[in-house]
Order: structure tokens, then sequence, then C-alpha cells
């Protein structure tokens, strides 16, 4: 099959130079289904289609509409907010676990712990926490006062902002402590011999050569903040009163529920916009730093 | 100072166990107990829970979804192994393509949804079972992690197979294969895990009864009972433990896997 034509080869020289064609499964299919989707969501922001209707081109009016539309203002409002309420513990807390954990015995097994929200179902793990922390009637509420994140926005965030810091943890950690054993020890021995506190050494030393893993998390999480919305959609669907509708989810509601592909198309490329624009600031902000 | 460490680490493991030592719990709680709002004053074990997810024809009911989405899930992953295999093999080989597919890792697939629908339209694979294969038959992400792998396989090695006449197939099956295991290992966990926890995207283009996944499926009993937690907190420790046991049985490999890829 797959190997058919190549059976016949003269010589191991002209072998080689055929190895190109064992690429053609995953270049073709990859260029289909994801390079090509990619560049044709411009072709579609043009459209105004509802996914079963014949599309009607009309120009640049589903951008000029987004920029119009207040829902799409207050959505990116509580995407922001969303995104700096939980980057920054996020951060903080990947850097001090990754501390805490380095070198101790427990290291292996709590790292594969705290790693293992990220792999398991998410529709199950959304129904135990559902089940948890639901005000007045969830388990935890029978121990202790849970505040009533089905009608305060805010509280609903928090719930989010857990869900995804726990979902994520054990990756940030990873990559804090990866970057942690890169350092050499006789770095910090030296410091330590001409007199250095472990807290200066840390302020000095270890902070700063722990910037790129902190520059990558803050990017990476940044990228995903903007875009994701399946804890949104499996937590709180956007309520109480839109309070979580991120934009990620805002474009699902609008594409999928309401039926505008086109306009849900245009918000897409204006997702992908603002999520480049972010990253590369972030990423000069930060190594201008130094 | 120490302790102070001790005790976060102690704290935040637990919080994150919580969620998973609540569902294995609630998973057996006897039904009056839910009803009676008494979740933790009678300690009581009963499997009627597993019972209630048995009703209904099989295979539109939990048990046929959740064979469906492993059989789904596995065929999946199989296919990005096999595609991100070759492709792997192929750079290994000298083609120079290892850019297209770095550059295609940017792409954020979870904003894929509205250009994604748009060309399943054209295709006419809506509301098939290839909806839920094409568009992930194979991954940027896993291409790169094998060839990762494939780099550490000394040239030498090839070269002599090469010359005791060996081609691409004996090379592919009986060299690199075996010495790839572990890679393939923990790229299939992570492959499976990604493909299992899709969510919106087979909602969308494979929403009929007989394409539903487990996800769908847990989701859809979530908004329709939300209240009724036994059956729910069943379906969800049946539909977590099989992934939860292939983590822990490769789990060095993953954390491994990952930890060599973020210094790459």
């Amino acid at each position: 099959m797959l190997f058919g034509p190549l059976r016949g080869q003269r010589g191991w020289c002209m072998g080689r130079n055929n190895a190109h064609w064992f690429a053609l499964p995953a270049v073709a299919l990859l260029g289909l289904f994801l390079l090509y989707p990619f560049l044709d969501v411009l072709r579609f922001s043009t459209w105004d289609w509802s996914g079963l209707s014949e599309p009607r081109v009309i120009g640049l009016e589903n951008y000029r509409n987004i920029l119009r539309d207040p829902d799409f203002y207050s959505s990116l409002r509580i995407t922001l907010v969303f995104g700096i309420m939980t980057l920054i513990p996020f951060v903080i807390l990947s850097i001090l676990l990754a501390l805490a954990l380095d070198g101790q015995p427990y290291e292996r097994p709590i790292k594969a712990l705290l790693f293992l929200p990220g792999l398991v179902t998410l529709g199950g793990a959304a129904v135990a926490w559902y089940t948890l922390f639901s005000p007045e009637y969830g388990a935890l509420a029978s121990v202790l006062p849970v505040p009533r994140w089905d009608q305060s926005p805010f509280w609903a965030l928090v719930l989010i902002m857990l869900f995804t810091i726990w979902r994520h943890i054990g990756y940030g950690v990873l990559v804090v402590s990866a970057r942690l054993k890169a350092i050499p020890k006789t770095l910090l021995e030296a410091a330590a011999v001409d007199g250095a506190t472990s807290a200066q050494a840390f302020r000095f030393i270890t902070l700063p050569l722990l910037r790129p893993a902190i520059t990558f998390l803050v990017v990476i999480g940044t990228v995903l903040t903007l875009q994701g919305y399946t804890a949104v959609f499996l937590l709180t669907r956007g309520g109480p009163f839109g309070g979580t509708e991120v934009l990620g989810y805002y474009l699902y509601k609008t594409g999928f529920e309401v039926g505008r592909l086109g306009y849900a198309a245009a918000l897409t490329v204006i997702i992908l916009l603002l999520t480049l624009a972010f990253a590369l600031a972030q990423a000069r902000l930060l190594r201008e730093e130094k | 100072m120490r302790w102070l460490g001790h005790l976060l680490v102690f704290s935040v493991a637990l919080l994150v166990a919580l969620p998973f030592i609540w569902m294995a719990y609630a998973a057996f709680i006897p039904p009056e107990a839910v009803f009676s709002g008494d979740i933790f004053g009678q300690l009581g074990f009963s499997l009627a829970n597993f019972e209630v997810l048995g009703r209904g024809g099989f295979w539109e009911g939990f048990w046929g979804r959740l064979l469906f989405s492993v059989l789904l899930t596995g065929g999946v992953t199989l296919l990005q192994l096999t595609t991100g295999f070759l492709a792997a093999y192929a750079i290994k080989e000298g083609f120079k393509v290892l850019p297209f597919f770095l550059v295609l890792l940017a792409i954020p697939v979870e904003l894929l949804l509205v250009p994604l629908y748009g060309l399943l339209v054209s295709l006419k694979l809506l509301d098939t079972l290839w909806a839920l294969v094409l568009p992930f038959a194979a991954s940027p992400f896993i291409v790169y992690l094998l060839f990762q792998g494939m780099r550490t396989v000394p040239e030498e090695l090839l070269e002599a197979a090469r010359l005791d006449g060996a081609g691409h197939r004996v090379l592919l099956t009986r060299i690199l294969l075996p010495l790839l295991r572990p890679q393939l290992i923990a790229a299939g966990v992570l492959a499976f895990a990604a493909h299992w926890n899709l969510v919106l995207y087979p909602r969308i283009v494979a929403g009929s009864k007989e394409l539903k996944t487990v996800q769908t499926w847990i989701t859809d009993l979530q908004r329709q009972n939300p209240a009724d937690w036994g059956p729910l907190s069943a379906a969800a420790l049946a539909a977590t433990l099989p992934l939860i046991i292939i983590y822990l049985l490769y789990e060095r490999r993953i954390v491994e896997t990952f930890e060599e890829g973020l210094k790459g």
C-alpha cells in the first residue's frame, strides 16, 4: 500500500531522496484541514451566512458591525479582566510551587498529580466541579459557605479562574521547573560564598534567570485566555447576566447558537489579530525589562 | 522557610486532588442521600448510580457512547501516530519540511470552528464520522515530538542498515519503531487526551445520536438533570478512569517528554 511504490527502488540513494513521499499524508491532511481553514476564515468573514442559507458577499460590513457592537466590547472587557485575574496568580503559583518542589523527595509524585487535571475528561471534571461548588446545594456548601456564583458575575469569573488554574498548573510548574534545573548550582554556591543571603540569591540570580520561562508562561497564558471558551461553556454558559461571556464564547454563541457564521468568522479574525498584538507586545516588554 | 514550602505544596496538592476524591465518592453515594441533602452524614456505598447509566438502549446510552468514544479516539490516535511517524522519518531522511510543521504549530485550532465548519459543509462531511476523524488525522505537535525522538537515533545505525540493503520499510518497522517506543507512547497519550477532550467541536459538526461522544453525552445529561448528582458523578468517573489509568501507567514518560520538549 503506502510502501508499494517505493519498494522497487534502485539503491539507497534514490531511497533517501524518495523519503519525502512519507511526509505526504501529514502535509496533505494538515494543509487541507488546518492551513486552508486558517486562511479561508478571511473569505468567510466577508459573508452574510447562517451555514444553511446561500452566502451573500457583503465586503467589510461584518467588521464595521463588530466595531459598533456593544456586546463585543463588553466581552472584550470581561476577557481582559479574566485574563489578568487568572494569569497573575497562575504565574506566581507556578514559580512558588516549582521552587518549593525542587529537589524534594516528593517532587515526582506531586508533579504527576498536578499534571493530571490537564489530561482527564473535561466534561467529567466539570461535573465534579459543578456538584462540588454549587452554591446552596453543593457538597462544599454543606460544610462552608460558597459564594453565589450563579448570581454574581464576579464569583462566576473566580470559579472559572480556579478551574482554569486547576487544569493548567501542572504545565506551569513543569515549565518553571525545567528552567530552574538548568541554572548551574555553582552560581548559587558562589553567591553564598560571597555572603549573599538566600533571599538575595533568589532576587538577583534565580529570578532573572527564570525570566525566559516566565515570559513563555505569560505569552502562552494570554493566548489561551484570549481564545479559550471551553471552561465557560461547561460551567456557566456565559452567565449570570452575560458576566462570563469571554470573547471565545461570544464567538461560539454568535456563530452556532445565533447562526451568524459570517459575523463569527470576522470575530475570529479580530481575536487572532488581538492575540498576535498582545503576544508581541508582551514578548517585547518582558525582554526589554532586562 | 522550609516548612512553608511543604505546607504550600501539600495544600495545593490537596486542592488539586479534591475534585477527583469527590468524584470517586459521589459516584457511589446512595440515591437517598442525595435527595435528603445529607451527603456526608451517612456513609453509604451503592452501585445504583451505575445501574441508572445502563438504562435505555445500549448504543445510545452511556456505555455505548463510552465505547464509541474509546474506539473513535483510539483510531484517531493511531492515525496521528502513523502520519506523524512517517513525516518525522521523511524529515530525518533529509526532506526539509520541518518549518512547515513548526508554522502550523502556531495556528490555534480552537479558533478554527467557523472555517472548519464551512469546509466540512462544502466537502459534504458534516454529520458524518469523517468530520470527527479527518481534521485530526495529523498533528504538527506529534510530528514535532516524534522528530525530536528520531534526532537522538544515531545516523551510523541507519547507515549501517542501509548498507546491508535495508529499505524504508525495514528501517521504519525494524529499527525506528522499537527505538521510538517511549516517544510514541507519550505522544499517543497526549494525542488521545487532546481528541478525547474536544467539547464544542463534536457538538457542532456531528450532533446526531449515533455520533455523540461521551463528552457530549455527559454535558447533555448535566444540562437536563443538573441536580441528579449520583448518575452524573458515576458517568464522570467512568469516563475519566480510563484516562487516569493510562496516565498513571505512563506518567513518567509523559512528564519527561514534556520536560525534554521544553528544553529544546
